[in-house]
């Protein structure tokens, strides 16, 4: 039973970066294409993106992401290239349908900025340990009950599916059919649901007891095992990804 | 090290047609090692529960008299704040496990992290505490992917750490072997030796006559007797009151063996010795 979590454990220098300093780049990186909404920004956003996703030796687990939303992208550049408001320039026709200068650069204005939102978000689902970015975000003062939620959804939920599984042979070893066609594998998913509901409440009761009895509710300041440490060359990192976004704002304000 | 008394408890679950616990009071002096046994629905679990405060704060329902430890009346304090003094540990350890922690290590320091100690006493402890319970090797492990007796000895150990006053065992042993239940009861009892009061409810009774001073025996919500262990295996109802003595009560009692005090051996060397004594040294050969 794995945590669902999609970090990719690696060696790099971009896994050693703190998981603050990540999300500060993440905040700016997802904000800033639309304080300026040109295509230059938006590209090199993705640039850099892609250099950090390399550098930290997990660019090939995005390939599959970006695949999937390629199919979007292509449907976005057919309707703005075709039906764009301000569509006034003509580049190309392909039998009767006209595809206009304007519209495919909308297209690719907004292409870019949702493969940013996720290269960006990339960075940090695969680069970033769950856990230590909940204790980060403890740390800072999120509330202790909200972090538990946070991550105990990343080991309670492959642990309902062990259970399920678990039910599942059961049934099974009594002789039910769960395999089939269509009508046989809902069938049999009434007499999993209703043990799995169950388990999963009398499991959540009996767990909440046990943290009670660990003081989780308790007042007192809390300590933490692992030690954070944050080397100087961050702080001057969070400066310069700050100083980049103030750069920005003053640039959006003053042009 | 803190004294436990119990005054006049009794207690109904909310749904529950009849008390759980009935009329109990007691005194459980610092330092004292006791074994609680009884038939199912005797209230043993309750009983437990109502020593850290889950009863009546966590259940509701019909709750009165007073349980101490020391000046602590566990009625007007949170559960927080009496499982600083009281550590309880499950019958199930499946759902001991914190679920915030993804490793055996981390899991231990779950309950030493909410009540702030520092970094280097909480390594302290959960080094000494898992090298313990013998699940050091497992540190790595992730707390749900270990074996079910492991699992157990997780579940103590995280408890252990927190280093209570009193410690309350609801069947600790229920998923071990019998050599890893003998493990886990020798390391409860070196603790024992160091300022702990334990309160362990076992169906091991073997265990139980070897570890504990005293016995509390309970039926039905009500304590039919809390005595010197001896005495307790030596009554003729036990079995009748669902409670099977030590094996070497039971044997000494079909032979009719009882010592100096009039009572039943509870261990193999009080048997054997007394054996010897009727029938001479050529028997335990």
């Amino acid at each position: 039973m794995r945590s669902i979590s999609l970090y990719v454990d690696k060696d790099s220098l971009i896994h050693k970066i703190d998981p603050i300093t990540k999300l500060i780049y993440t905040f700016v990186s997802v904000i800033s294409p639309f304080i300026i909404p040109t295509i230059l920004v938006s590209s090199i956003f993705v640039a850099v993106n892609m250099i950090i996703l390399t550098l930290g030796k997990v660019f090939k687990k995005v390939i599959p992401i970006i695949s999937f939303v390629f199919f979007i992208i292509i449907t976005i550049f057919i309707i703005q290239g075709m039906f764009y408001g301000g569509n006034s320039t003509e580049l190309f026709s392909v039998f009767s349908l006209t595809f206009y200068v304007e519209g495919l650069f909308y297209a690719l204005r907004i292409a870019l900025r949702a493969i940013n939102i996720l290269l960006t978000f990339s960075i940090i689902i695969l680069t970033v340990k769950p856990s230590i970015l909940i204790e980060s975000l403890v740390r800072r003062g999120l509330p202790p009950k909200l972090g538990y939620v946070m991550h105990s959804v990343l080991q309670i939920i492959p642990m309902m599916s062990s259970t399920a599984n678990t039910i599942m042979d059961a049934q099974k070893s009594r002789g039910m059919e769960t395999e089939g066609n269509l009508w046989i594998r809902m069938k049999a998913f009434i007499p999993l649901i209703g043990p799995l509901v169950m388990n999963s409440l009398v499991s959540t009761h009996e767990r909440s007891i046990a943290l009670e009895v660990r003081s989780f509710s308790a007042k007192t300041q809390k300590t933490f095992l692992n030690e954070e440490k944050i080397p100087a060359a961050m702080k001057y990192l969070r400066l310069v990804i700050i100083l980049i976004f103030i750069a920005i704002v003053v640039w959006r304000v003053v042009l | 090290m803190s004294k436990v008394i119990i005054k006049n408890l009794s207690y109904q679950y909310p749904l529950g047609d009849e008390n759980a616990l009935e009329d109990i009071s007691l005194k459980i002096n610092k330092g004292d090692f006791l074994g609680i046994v009884g038939p199912n629905k005797a209230g043993k679990s309750t009983l437990c529960k109502s020593l850290v405060g889950l009863v009546p704060h966590f259940y509701n329902g019909d709750f009165s008299g007073e349980i101490l430890i020391d000046d602590l009346n566990t009625k007007n304090h949170s559960i927080s704040q009496i499982s600083l003094k009281v550590g309880l540990v499950f019958q199930n350890p499946f759902n001991q496990i914190s679920g915030a922690k993804l490793t055996v290590y981390d899991e231990v320091a779950f309950g030493l992290e909410n009540i702030g100690l520092p970094r280097e006493k909480m390594i302290e402890r959960i080094d000494y505490y898992l090298k313990l319970m013998d699940i050091y090797d497992q540190r790595a492990s992730n707390p749900f992917e270990i074996s079910g007796g492991q699992m157990q000895r997780l579940a103590i150990a995280s408890i252990m750490a927190r280093e209570p006053d009193v410690f309350v065992l609801d069947e600790p042993t229920s998923q071990l072997d019998p050599q890893g239940s003998k493990e886990v009861f020798n390391a409860i009892h070196k603790l024992s030796q160091k300022d702990l009061t334990v309160i362990i409810v076992s169906q091991k009774m073997e265990r139980l006559a070897k570890y504990t001073d005293n016995i509390l025996l309970l039926n039905q919500g009500r304590v039919i007797d809390y005595d010197k262990k001896e005495k307790i295996f030596a009554r003729d109802d036990l079995e009748e009151l669902g409670v099977r003595p030590p094996i070497y009560t039971e044997i000494a009692r079909k032979m009719n063996l009882k010592n100096d005090k009039s009572y039943y051996p509870i261990n193999r060397k009080k048997l054997t010795d007394l054996v010897v004594k009727k029938y001479g040294q050529n028997f335990s050969k």
